[in-house]
């Protein structure tokens, strides 16, 4: 792998991770492009979480290389996880902090301290001013994600991790979302997320991978992923209301089964 | 450009001040380790011309010691690891040990205060008072003493991911230390627990406690104590450490 390359900030290749006898994720290889929205796409169990958990240095795995910024994640883990901020699917900070504290706490970790002013501003910058003094389980689902976000680009990385961003937002917080991973890109940030939203992918991915039984089984941007496919008879199979869209071409590509 | 990762200094007196806040927020869990040591020192005022000032000092001290290792340690670090907040910290640029080294250091600074408390509770209604020397080398053993309960903590923490078994296995283990250990050391439940009593981690902490407040009466038996509880350390805090996991899944 050519760790010098600098046209990606993300590269991922061979990557296996198994627990146990279940193999999680079996020869993955993808690259994510400097200011570019990536979306990892698959069914419950796919192996996007533990994909994600490898990059963020969360499990170890055997096989494989993860580069971001030029950092291979095992070898220099500490400055690998200096280049990406990262918003877990499921974030919790301790409940007696309130928002000011949590704050001051990653700013701190991630060595861009800040003022109890400074972090007013960014308060005031998401509307949340409000909410300093409250505890991060007093606020919204919405609000909680803004804060999340906030946290994970405190440091202005050069790549962004989120976990399924919007499950549990209502459309209008979706919305809003979507419009500050796109103010993220403008600043010249890339952005990993995982969804199980097509309509999320379609909107604001550059590029997808759909991930199935631990593999990769397409790499494309949404549009052309519809293009590739829409003749295919198990595309036209699943399609509703005889418009082709991202949802029927991954629904095809791994199966209509419900996954637990 | 160059990844630049925060001073390591910084990040560690970044966590210590969330740590310190999330303690004092936590007031129930504070207030249950200074509390019983107090209510200890004061319900035994009569007994105390028969059993000596060291002996109420010393258990007072150790049941503090066994409340902030077993409750305070153990069940903050059972919730964090069950909640993902350590995972949320691990996926920053912070090593895993300044995680710890954080929360063990703000139970160092309970363990200070505790000891403290419990030489003024001592001094102003049961009068006792102990030489410059006594006050000082108990200052330090309560720290070795802590470093027992911290470690046990640690070990239930690294054997149990449940938080809810860790609380119950934490608060079955301070109420038997309690309870056998303060009967058992009287020998009320027989000469065989008395002596098992005697080198458990509640009589060797007490013990060193009780010798360290007396150092003229330091002898053999008092340093074997010590590289007793040492071992106890070194071998709760190995296992511990190494069945640890971050998180619960």
């Amino acid at each position: 792998m050519a760790i010098e390359d600098d046209k990606y900030i993300l590269q991922v290749e061979g990557l296996y991770v198994n627990y146990g006898n279940f193999v999680a994720v079996n020869n993955v290889k993808f690259e994510v492009l400097k200011g570019e929205i990536f979306g990892l796409l698959g069914p419950n169990g796919a192996g996007k979480t533990s994909t994600l958990s490898a990059i963020e240095g969360l499990l170890k795995f055997k096989t494989g290389t993860i580069i971001v910024d030029g950092q291979d994640v095992q070898k220099k883990p500490l400055h690998a996880r200096a280049s990406m901020g990262v918003q877990l699917q499921s974030t919790s900070f301790q409940p007696e902090l309130n928002v000011v504290q949590i704050l001051q706490l990653f700013s701190g970790i991630y060595g861009v301290p800040m003022s109890k002013d400074q972090i007013k501003g960014v308060l005031k910058d998401i509307n949340l001013e409000d909410a300093a003094t409250k505890k991060f389980g007093q606020l919204s689902g919405g609000q909680q994600q803004r804060v999340s976000l906030v946290i994970a680009t405190i440091h202005n990385p050069r790549l962004v991790l989120l976990d399924e961003p919007t499950t549990g937002l209502d459309p209008q917080s979706r919305r809003q979302l979507w419009e500050r991973i796109e103010a993220i890109r403008e600043k010249g940030h890339a952005v990993l997320l995982t969804t199980h939203s097509m309509e999320e992918a379609e909107a604001v991915c550059d590029r997808i991978a759909i991930i199935d039984h631990g593999r990769v089984i397409a790499i494309d941007t949404p549009q052309s992923l519809i293009d590739k496919h829409r003749d295919e008879p198990e595309v036209i199979a699943v399609s509703r209301r005889g418009k082709v869209t991202l949802e029927d071409v991954f629904i095809a590509l791994t199966g209509s089964a419900v996954r637990a | 450009m160059e990844t630049v990762i925060p001073k390591t200094s910084t990040v560690f007196i970044t966590l210590l001040r969330a740590d310190v806040a999330t303690l004092f927020s936590n007031r129930r869990s504070v207030i249950i380790s200074l509390l019983v040591p107090v209510i200890i020192l004061i319900s035994w005022k009569g007994m105390i011309p028969q059993m000596g000032g060291p002996f109420a000092l010393s258990t007072a001290i150790t049941i503090g010691l066994m409340a902030i290792g077993l409750m305070g340690y153990t069940i903050s670090i059972s919730r964090d690891r069950d909640k993902g907040i350590f995972q949320r910290l691990r996926v920053a640029p912070v090593p895993g040990w300044a995680i710890m080294a954080s929360r063990i250091s703000i139970q160092l600074v309970m363990i200070m205060i505790l000891t403290l408390l419990v030489f003024i509770v001592g001094f102003e209604y049961d009068k006792i008072t102990l030489s410059a020397q006594g006050y000082l080398l108990t200052f330090a053993v309560a720290i070795l003493g802590g470093a027992v309960y911290l470690s046990l903590g640690q070990l239930i923490v690294g054997m149990i991911k449940n938080p809810e078994t860790v609380n119950a296995t934490t608060r079955l283990t301070y109420f038997l230390f309690i309870m056998v250990g303060m009967f058992g050391e009287l020998g009320a439940l027989g000469p065989q627990v008395k002596q098992g009593v005697h080198w458990s981690p509640y009589g060797s902490v007490k013990l060193m406690l009780a010798a360290s407040m007396e150092p003229v009466k330091w002898n053999n038996e008092t340093t074997t104590t010590v590289l007793v509880s040492l071992g106890y350390v070194i071998i709760f805090a190995g296992i511990g450490i190494k069945n640890f996991k971050w998180n619960t899944k």
